[in-house]
């Protein structure tokens, strides 16, 4: 938020970190409250559905708040002619940001990892060895942009597969955390991570109790970790539990 | 994915070791001696044996309407030839078994494999043209570019194909297809459905 690419108006570097100070004094109190009236441990509203485009073998959309995903997956497919062979299959994820995704128009942060790390969230989940020789494409697109994209991203994603028959050992989950000071607040906003002091995140399999991913920035004790962990295990299993039945009414209807 | 299985499944004894074809055709996994689903159906309630895909096609375990499969059981698949060559013939595979697939899938067939006698002395052209819709097995996954079809069976080889006129012809022997409009012979592998 310092910098701003030159073709928009931006206020000036000193104002936006003077107000950058201040928002992060308040964070770092223990009553701030949040800006949607959440409390601390309170992840947003998940609105889930499955089947949102036809042309895709299965899709979802998600909105979590005002993140709003939207994942196609193709396949399994044909690989390109120039792969070689291989005897399990493979996993092409693609992660695109609208250019009205975000108030500053252009790609935002740095989502350019956002595709590899949404390939190693997903690919201990697939049961890659039945689908030799061919390639599942996932594409991930982000609406809009509210916080908290690349969690939002994971369990979409994972629900799309589910749509589109791919075999797996279980859905899922991710929920990411940001820490400021001595407080730890769930799923956060776009305003809220760009004043954390540290972020958490975990990509995880309820039933089988593995973790897929995790992703850790900023500086955190061992104590405040493990606080953390149980929280975010908690969050994502709550939120396939969301997850599953949305799956479960999709089928039936 | 604990849907229907996990509901009528009792504690197995002994180490349920699944090994992984039977892991595929019937969408199980097994994991300290339960069984899970790894894929998202529906009882279809009926026939125990069936489950209803979500999206509404019949899955039985002994197919799967998504993948291309291998070995074992003989899958006949259908194709349309697109390039005839000295050695080998290329064909879009669009159905296996009776589940058309979304998107196509390369294959070929090369010149041992078109018929059961006589294999050296084959003539690919006067085997197939590109065009024709051609019933043929799946020998294997192939190479990474295309897989390994046969029509060495007599019930296996060019089903439908239009001739030069643009008219469908009829077959009249197991080489030998006519056009109705013409009469003109033309030399194909046809395949014989009883």
């Amino acid at each position: 938020m310092a910098t701003a690419p030159t073709s928009t108006y931006s206020p000036s570097n000193s104002w936006e970190r003077a107000r950058q100070q201040q928002k992060k004094s308040l964070f770092r109190k223990e009553d701030w409250v949040r800006s949607d009236g959440r409390n601390f441990h309170q992840c947003r509203p998940a609105f889930l559905r499955t089947g949102a485009t036809n042309a895709a073998s299965g899709s979802a959309y998600a909105e979590f708040g005002s993140t709003k995903v939207i994942v196609s997956v193709f396949g399994p497919r044909e690989s390109k002619k120039a792969m070689m062979y291989s005897d399990t299959g493979r996993l092409n994820c693609h992660v695109s940001y609208t250019t009205f995704s975000a108030p500053i128009r252009g790609q935002g942060t740095d989502n350019k990892e956002y595709s590899s790390m949404l390939h190693k969230a997903l690919e201990s989940a697939i049961i890659l060895e039945t689908f030799p020789k061919t390639t599942v494409d996932i594409f991930a697109l982000v609406l809009e942009s509210g916080g908290g994209d690349l969690p939002v991203i994971i369990s979409c994603a994972s629900l799309a597969l589910a749509d589109a028959g791919i075999m797996m050992y279980d859905l899922v989950s991710a929920v990411s955390l940001s820490c400021f000071g001595t407080n730890l607040v769930i799923d956060p906003t776009t305003e809220e991570e760009a004043c954390r002091d540290g972020s958490f995140m975990i990509s995880y399999m309820p039933s089988r109790n593995e973790i897929t991913q995790f992703t850790l920035t900023g500086e955190w004790s061992t104590a405040k970790i493990n606080e953390a962990l149980e929280l975010c295990l908690d969050a994502c299993s709550k939120l396939a539990e969301i997850m599953r039945s949305c799956l479960k009414d999709n089928v039936l209807s | 994915m604990t849907e229907s299985i996990q509901s009528n499944t009792q504690r197995v004894g002994p180490i349920l070791a699944v090994p992984l074809l039977s892991a595929i055709l019937t969408a199980t996994f097994s994991r300290a001696w339960i069984i899970f689903a790894s894929l998202l159906a529906a009882r279809g309630g009926y026939f125990p044996g069936f489950f209803r895909s979500h999206n509404g096609h019949f899955m039985n375990p002994d197919t799967n309407y998504q993948k291309k499969k291998k070995k074992n059981p003989d899958i006949i698949s259908w194709l349309q030839v697109t390039r005839v060559m000295a050695r080998m013939a290329s064909a879009d595979i669009m159905c296996v078994e009776s589940k058309a697939v979304k998107e196509k899938f390369t294959g070929i067939i090369r010149q041992q494999d078109v018929r059961a006698t006589e294999i050296d002395k084959v003539d690919m052209y006067l085997s197939f043209r590109p065009g024709d819709i051609v019933r043929a097995l799946v020998l294997s996954l192939g190479d990474a570019r295309a897989y390994y079809l046969s029509t060495a069976k007599n019930e296996l080889g060019v089903v439908s194909a239009q001739s030069l006129t643009g008219a469908t012809m009829v077959p009249i022997s197991w080489t030998e297809m006519q056009c109705p409009l013409t009469g003109q012979v033309e030399k194909r592998k046809v395949a014989t459905i009883e």
